[in-house]
């Protein structure tokens, strides 16, 4: 995606007025950068010099034009950008200095969706003693939320030397995140995703005679899904009812995101997508404290300066740079099917 | 605190539920803003056997959330299920609005629930017991669900009223249930356990809850027989009524007998829980 004739053939691919004032845009660049380049033979050295500091602007200019501006123009725009997003959050291996590191992601995130005005609120959520978390489940409501949260979705490996460490030797420990595109019960897409009689609705335990026989709190759930086999468990609240209509939004959640996956799939699209959104036992990112790093290993991207990320906003700059790596892989995408 | 789990899940024998139980007391604790200290007390009396629903004073059912209060019969999930279900079975209207009776009504979950789930103005319920403090607590939860007493405006509101009652007396229907008859549903779930059953009982149930909400006579089913007798009687059902019967384990089928043998219904049904067990009669005129 960075020769002209590609330029051309999307042009022709894809008509838009935007695209075609990028496109206008660029080649006024180009001819003025022909023009400054014959100056650069100019006997006056003060010529020679503007020259030169001209061809440089004219350069970032169509390195920008080629690089942001029509590309972002080229990618279709999102089909989920007004869906919330449903987080899971699960400690894994490390024990307890997991469960504090996923305190501190979660509180991560309601940062970031406190700056992007998303409305946050933690669903379902068990403590541990050592105030850490041993499992979260987040919903992030609000334009975006899903988009940018999508991508956060795997393995976040924290390495550290945990406080109650005496022996200052560094610990490896993880986080599993799942991201699932979050259907309000208003959502009239809803409808589509399944049809009632489709869902199989089981209490969980026994309860031997029942009834006035047992006062024992009974309010566990599982649905299942019956063409698809998705099952969902829920037994965090008392109430039946509430675990009950936090199961369906669940199974909306999964549902949608088999769908988006298997629109992704024949779309075709994005094969490099493929291998990074499916996989969520994929490592994708680590914070080193003692390197004072976080790094994206599906982009490569690493960021000095930890606490800017862990207490500022510098999660925002990795889900910039992935939104924008996503975008990216579209585009070849298209660029493909184009050939 | 890890001691405190350990004790329950060993008193609850099981390791999750007490991880979720003291979780719920844990959330109840942060809620009302107690001392946090109180969760030695609760998990106290759990362990003593108490039953949940009384220390942290509530019972979840359907959308409501209604007081728990000793000795008051702690609403069940298998009545929360078939009480949602007929509400589903049929929706009455403001234009023509229904009236209930619930039977020995303990905390009020039956027509509150059913108050709730129908439209305003649908639904004129009243409720008998035999028990003062359950007439208090259903009337406590009356409030506490936004409920308008008969008096008031029931053109536009579901109403809710009370009086104390027994009914297996022969002197049944007093005057109160009588000025609200005839009714379009009779709801109960009455005492159903026999004897020997309830000997057996499980002790947060058999020493916290009131005996005389569980049991039902020698073989359990005094109170059907009662209820027999009354809908046999003029004028306590519109000819289109339904009567609704919560039963125990293994009594659908005599219940069901019974209520046939009155010679008033055309039909009758019998519904399931999610347990699988037969666990509510419902006869129709
Ligand atoms: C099994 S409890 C049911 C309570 C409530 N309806 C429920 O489903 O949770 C039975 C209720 O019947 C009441 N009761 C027992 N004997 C009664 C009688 N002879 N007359 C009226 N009510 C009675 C008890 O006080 C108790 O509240």
């Amino acid at each position: 995606m960075s020769t002209p004739e590609d330029i051309v053939r999307l042009k022709q691919l894809k008509e838009s007025e935007l695209l075609d004032e990028a496109w206008t845009h660029w080649k006024a660049n180009r001819e003025q950068l022909d023009e400054t380049v014959a100056l650069l033979e100019d006997p006056d050295p003060t010529m020679r010099s503007l020259a030169v500091e001209e061809i440089d602007s004219l350069s970032t200019n169509l390195a920008e034009l080629v690089q942001t501006t029509i590309p972002a123009l080229l990618v279709p725009p999102s089909k989920t950008s007004h869906l919330g997003a449903l987080m899971e959050l699960k400690s894994g291996v490390g024990g307890s200095e997991a469960s504090l590191f996923l305190a501190e992601l979660l509180r991560m995130y309601q940062r970031l969706a406190n700056n992007s005005r998303w409305h946050a609120s933690v669903v379902g959520k068990n403590d541990l003693e050592n105030g850490g978390i041993k499992d979260a489940v987040v919903e992030f409501k609000g334009e975006g939320a899903y988009d940018s949260l999508r991508w956060e979705s795997g393995v976040h490996r924290v390495q550290r030397v945990p406080a109650t460490e005496t022996s200052g030797r560094t610990h490896t420990s993880t986080v599993a995140i799942v991201v699932l595109p979050l259907i309000e019960e208003t959502d009239s897409q809803q409808d589509e995703l399944f049809n009632m009689e489709d869902v199989k609705l089981e209490v969980m335990r026994a309860r031997g005679a029942g009834g006035q026989h047992v006062n024992k709190t009974e309010s566990a759930v599982r649905l299942t899904h019956i063409p698809s086999g998705v099952t969902v468990s829920m037994q965090d609240e008392r109430s039946q009812h509430q675990n009950r209509r936090r199961a369906f939004q669940v199974l909306r959640s999964r549902l949608m995101d088999l769908k988006l996956t298997r629109e992704m799939e024949e779309r075709r699209s994005t094969r490099r997508n493929l291998v990074k959104g499916a996989d969520r036992s994929e490592k994708i990112r680590t914070y080193n404290f003692a390197q004072d790093r976080v790094t994206d290993h599906r982009i490569g991207l690493t960021m000095k300066n930890l606490t800017s990320v862990m207490e500022g906003d510098g999660i925002e700059l990795f889900i910039d740079a992935l939104k924008q790596d996503n975008a990216e892989s579209a585009m070849e995408a298209m660029l493909e099917e184009s050939d | 605190m890890s001691s405190l789990l350990a004790s329950l899940a060993k008193s609850l024998r099981s390791q999750s539920q007490a991880a979720r139980e003291f979780k719920w007391m844990q959330q109840h604790i942060s809620q009302h803003k107690h001392s946090p200290d109180i969760i030695h007390e609760y998990v106290r009396r759990r362990t003593a056997g108490e039953p949940l629903q009384y220390i942290l004073g509530t019972q979840p059912f359907g959308p409501l959330n209604l007081l728990a209060r000793p000795p008051v019969l702690i609403p069940r999930p298998e009545t929360e299920h078939w009480v949602c279900k007929l509400a589903e079975s049929f929706t009455p209207t403001a234009q023509k609005p229904i009236s209930l009776l619930d039977l020995g009504t303990g905390s009020g979950c039956i027509p509150l629930l059913l108050c709730n789930l129908w439209p305003q103005g649908s639904v004129k319920a009243h409720a008998v017991d035999i028990s003062p403090h359950a007439l208090k607590l259903a009337t406590d939860n009356a409030q506490l669900c936004g409920m308008q007493s008969s008096q008031q405006d029931h053109q536009t509101q579901n109403t809710f009223s009370t009086s104390m009652a027994n009914f297996l007396a022969e002197t049944f229907p007093d005057t109160a249930t009588r000025s609200n008859a005839p009714f379009d549903i009779i709801t109960s779930n009455p005492p159903y356990i026999p004897w020997n059953e309830y000997l057996e009982l499980p002790r947060s149930v058999q020493d916290f809850e009131d005996p005389r909400a569980l049991f039902g006579g020698p073989s359990g089913f005094n109170f059907y027989h009662a209820i027999a007798r009354l809908i046999s009687k003029e004028d306590i059902l519109k000819p289109s009524g339904i009567v609704v019967l919560e039963v125990g384990h293994d009594q659908a089928k005599k219940v069901e007998s019974l209520m046939l043998e009155t010679g008033r219904f055309r039909r009758t049904e019998i519904w399931s829980d999610p347990w699988e067990k037969q666990r509510t009669v419902v006869a129709h005129m």
